[in-house]
């Protein structure tokens, strides 16, 4: 096999994803130094390396820390759903919103805070369930969106009404919850809703690391097998591609991802959207490269979302999803009128 | 030549498809036979796109059996079918930045598993296919930047590299102009009679497929109407009966094959 | 017109006569404003109601009746009609029977405008109010048309999935002035799911002559909204200046979704479903459509204002919630049946 075989792009892709990888290094750090104070750099790496002042490697390790690993998981687990998304539909503005995925997760949080609070609203068992909740209201409706689309789960648009329709139901039934609940839970929800990352501790980003492995591994060793995706679907199935199940199946793979994400770090869909274009323009069309350069993306865009938030709007707390989703849009709508020769 | 009768590449028996309650085939019945070119031919909606994806299994049949090499299409693995049964789709599409090299590599795509990627037989067969369709120099091309002939000759070649005994070609020329509807059907010609594979053609126009053809199909209504050589099927009557055009066929004096000079439509010659 | 074209847009689908249709919508409508008045929190008999409405006598019923139902009774048929024929026009520039104000982000670009319009600028008047919501829409709608149509031809999915963005665009910064507020969590919550309760009777008689301008617009456009159901080219050769068309109908749409997301907060899926509905009632033709339209979703906006006072009772539902989820399973079963 020649190398002269490889285009261009695909020779930078190690190059490129080695660029990104440092970026979200460096970002990271930053994100770890930034808050009420200022940590430098020099003294991040020394608290990792053991050492450092005890103030400051209790900050970092007890606050910022989680926080930042909890966006780079949680991006990148939505960043690689969005690419799956984006390649089994064959419609780059598909994102892991479409499948009512995040408004399942909510209504699983709204009513997990909700039901499970008693008298005094205080919760009868640990917060630490919540990502459960998430995870299996997640679950919920992507089983209903697939289970009532049927045969037509193969047509990405009507796909992508089930999913309207089943996130609108969601929402309905969150909003009523959230109405008669108390207070509290509202406002912990609503923060929760629009992608809160500040509120992680280590035990769940364990939890999300464990959930996490398996499903990239999977994702890494179908890679190859997505590469028809790119044709119709003809030619697609001419190959040998066995398009209904295979696309199932990756839908399954993409909202277990986009649950095991929200569950954690609320809903920042719109990472999902954006970070596989990223990937995609910077190391070509390569699967295996292009997931893994989604996943930093995606890391990158919450991280950095996530540090906007604190650099701008400290001490308020603004969810970090609303900030990718203000700043991402004007982008996204900017790809949107470039032509897009081959979407359906 | 042996004197037992041969049996069929692809043997479709009673084949019945149908989309909800309209049967779109019904009980068609046709052999195909190895190493020869059949040509479906038929009017609108006849039914013969159908067919081509029917064998390709691409709709799942409602009732009877497509047999390939005396197997039950039904029960092969897609990975197999797909390295036995080549198609090139009506309408391809491909990304408009996709390379042709990345293109054609798809076509290896039954052959490649989770534990070996990329090995020499698929590099080879690659270059044969790129070669063979002439497409060497433009493999590094972006396939928006190639004209519609050599888009054409960039599909075929992906499909070639899926290293196929059966090639299916829904309808191969209609968005091409003259020059490159010639090219392309010798070049399938070439295929089946230098290469040795069975082709299956579906085409539009009657006279081509009189041209190519060595086994010539009507279909009509989704059935087999008639099946046989080309100067056998190509009589005024049989047109007339099956395209509901009255017409006069001479012989066409440079390819030596029926040709059908179209003269009226039935139905109004009948008012 | 050759009699093809003229049985096909005009045939009423219904046995029924046109004139009998607009009757019973019409008694539809009176019923539900007077089931708005009886029911809720207690039920009045129609004698209280009666007495509420012409003889005022101080009682908690009359009080209640004319005091907060009555807005209520009023407001929900004009945003239901307003909301339903923005649904009709909508779907007939989408050239899709899935678009609606809302999936398309004009509710979602309304809400922004009225909340920007109130935490940043301070504006607190209802006109000031409504002028926003209708700006929000209006730039909605201009950004999804536009993008949409930017890259090549109003595909469906390509309006259905820009739409779907800038609502969560829209959403997405409501929610950052949700969080900065939390004070005013709970109100904005509530009325950000649209909502008839707690309205001023001012709202209504404010909305009510903007809305009726928009549908007597909406109704001049007719004929060339029918026009404007064949393809591009069709539509233009039968002389439609298509520029000017759409650009009225999207100030239509925008005045009917601003004024009825001020009065009410984003109310969604009427939009979505009351079409389909005054579809199967009397047809394409938009002469038809648009008051059939006006008419279904005035009643389908009351009766919901209705069971939203039970649905979790003692407590209020927003109005919002019953419509999205009655829309969303309608929308469901007409999907599933292919109807979509």
């Amino acid at each position: 096999m020649s190398a002269l075989t490889m285009t261009a792009t695909t020779m930078r892709a190690p190059a490129m994803i080695g660029l990104i990888a440092a970026a979200l290094v460096l970002l990271a750090l930053a994100g770890v130094g930034f808050g009420s104070t200022w940590i430098p750099l020099q003294d991040v790496v020394g608290v990792f390396l053991g050492g450092g002042e005890r103030t400051q490697s209790l900050i970092v390790l007890q606050f910022r820390l989680p926080r930042v690993v909890a966006a780079a998981l949680g991006g990148g687990a939505i960043a690689v759903a969005g690419y799956l998304l984006q390649k089994v539909t064959r419609n780059s503005l598909a994102s892991p919103d479409i499948l009512g995925v995040v408004d399942g997760a909510a209504l699983g949080v709204v009513i997990f805070l909700a039901g499970l609070s008693d008298e005094s609203n205080a919760l009868t068992t640990s917060i630490a369930y919540q990502p459960l909740a998430a995870g299996i209201g997640a679950a919920t409706a992507t089983a209903l969106v697939f289970l009532l689309s049927g045969r037509q789960a193969s047509s990405a648009i009507r796909l992508l009404l089930f999913g309207i329709a089943v996130a609108a139901v969601a929402k309905a039934l969150t909003l009523v919850l959230m109405l008669i609940g108390p207070i509290y839970r509202t406002a912990q929800a609503t923060r929760w809703i629009a992608g809160a990352v500040n509120e992680v501790n280590w035990s769940e980003i364990q939890v999300t690391a464990i959930a996490l492995l398996p499903a990239m591994l999977l994702v890494l060793l179908v890679a190859r097998k997505l590469a028809p995706t790119d044709l119709d679907e003809t030619s697609a199935r001419g190959v040998g591609l066995e398009l209904p199940i295979f696309r199932i199946g990756i839908f399954i793979l993409a909202a277990a991802l986009t649950a095991i994400a929200v569950a954690f770090v609320g809903a920042i869909g719109f990472v999902g959207l954006m970070a596989p274009h990223l990937a995609r323009m910077t190391v070509g069309r390569n699967a295996t490269a292009a997931i893994i350069a989604s996943f930093l993306f995606g890391a990158l865009m919450l991280i950095g979302a996530d540090l906007v938030v604190r650099v701008l709007f400290a001490p308020l707390e603004v969810p970090a999803g609303t900030v990718t989703a203000i700043i991402g849009t004007p982008y996204f709508l900017f790809l949107l009128m470039r032509k897009q020769s081959h979407d359906g | 030549m042996t004197d037992e009768p041969i049996s069929p590449r692809i043997d479709v028996r009673e084949l019945t498809l149908a989309y909800g309650a309209v049967k779109v085939l019904d009980t068609l019945t046709l052999p195909v036979e190895r190493g020869k070119i059949t040509v479906l031919a038929g009017p609108n909606g006849c039914g013969k796109s159908t067919l081509l994806r029917a064998i390709r299994r691409l709709h799942a049949a409602n009732g009877g059996q497509i047999l390939l090499d005396e197997m039950d299409i039904s029960r092969l693995k897609s990975r197999d079918l797909a390295r036995r049964i080549g198609l090139l789709a009506q309408s391809p599409s491909a990304p408009e930045d996709m390379t042709v090299e990345e293109l054609v590599r798809l076509g290896r795509y039954p052959y490649q598993s989770m534990l070996q990627p990329w090995s020499r037989d698929d590099a080879r067969a690659v270059e044969a296919a790129l070669a063979g369709t002439g497409v060497v120099h433009l493999r590094g091309r972006n396939l928006g930047s190639l004209s519609g002939g050599q888009l054409q000759r960039a599909w075929i070649a992906m499909v070639l590299a899926q290293e196929t005994d059966v090639i299916c070609f829904d309808e191969p020329i209609n968005h091409l102009d003259m020059a490159h509807q010639i090219e392309c059907l010798e070049f399938v010609r070439a295929l089946n009679v230098e290469h040795g594979r069975t082709v299956v053609l579906v085409l539009h126009d009657l006279n081509l497929a009189a041209r190519y053809a060595d086994k010539l199909v009507f279909v009509k209504a989704g059935a087999v109407v008639a099946s046989g050589s080309p100067s056998e099927l190509m009589t005024e009557t049989l047109i007339e009966a099956v395209f509901g055009v009255q017409s006069m066929v001479i012989t066409d004096p440079v390819h030596q094959r029926p040709l059908c000079i179209p003269i009226r439509n039935a139905a109004q010659a009948a008012e | 017109m050759t009699a093809v074209t003229a049985t096909s847009i005009e045939r009423s689908a219904t046995a029924l006569p046109l004139w009998a249709i607009y009757v019973v919508l019409t008694v539809l409508v009176g019923v539900a404003m007077l089931m708005s008045l009886v029911f809720g929190y207690r039920i009045y008999s129609l004698n209280d109601v009666a007495t509420a409405l012409f003889a005022s006598d101080g009682s908690e019923a009359s009080t209640v009746v004319a005091g907060l139902r009555l807005p209520r009774a009023v407001l929900a048929p004009i945003v239901g009609a307003a909301l339903g024929v923005a649904g009709v026009l909508v779907q007939t520039l989408a050239r899709n029977r899935i678009a609606s104000p809302d999936t398309l982000g004009l509710n979602a670009g309304a809400s922004v405008s009225v909340v920007v319009a109130s935490a940043v600028f301070g504006v607190s008047t209802l006109a000031g109010l409504s002028l926003a919501a209708a700006l929000g829409a209006l730039c909605a709608s201009l950004l999804v048309f536009g993008i949409a149509a930017g890259a090549g031809g109003l595909s469906p999915i390509r309006i259905v999935l820009v739409g779907v963005t800038i609502a969560g665009l829209g959403n997405a910064i409501v929610y950052v002035f949700l969080s900065i507020n939390e004070a005013q969590l709970q109100q904005l919550l509530f009325w950000l799911a649209g909502a008839f309760v707690d309205r001023p009777m001012e709202l209504a008689v404010n909305g009510a002559p903007i809305v009726a301008v928009g549908f007597v617009l909406a109704l001049l456009l007719s004929r060339a909204l029918d026009a404007l159901q064949a393809d591009e080219s069709t539509a233009a050769s039968l002389g439609v200046p298509l520029f000017l068309i759409r650009g009225a109908s999207f100030v239509v749409v925008s005045m009917l979704t601003g004024a009825a997301v001020s009065m009410a907060g984003p109310v969604n899926f009427i939009g979505l479903v009351v079409p389909h509905a005054a579809r199967r009632l009397v047809g394409l033709s938009h002469r038809r459509l648009i008051p059939a339209a006006a008419l279904i979703g005035a009643s389908f906006a009351t009766f919901a204002d209705v069971v939203a006072r039970f649905v979790i009772y003692p407590v209020e539902a927003p109005v919002g919630a019953i419509t999205g989820v009655v829309g969303a399973l309608v929308l469901l079963v007409l999907l599933m049946r292919r109807a979509a």
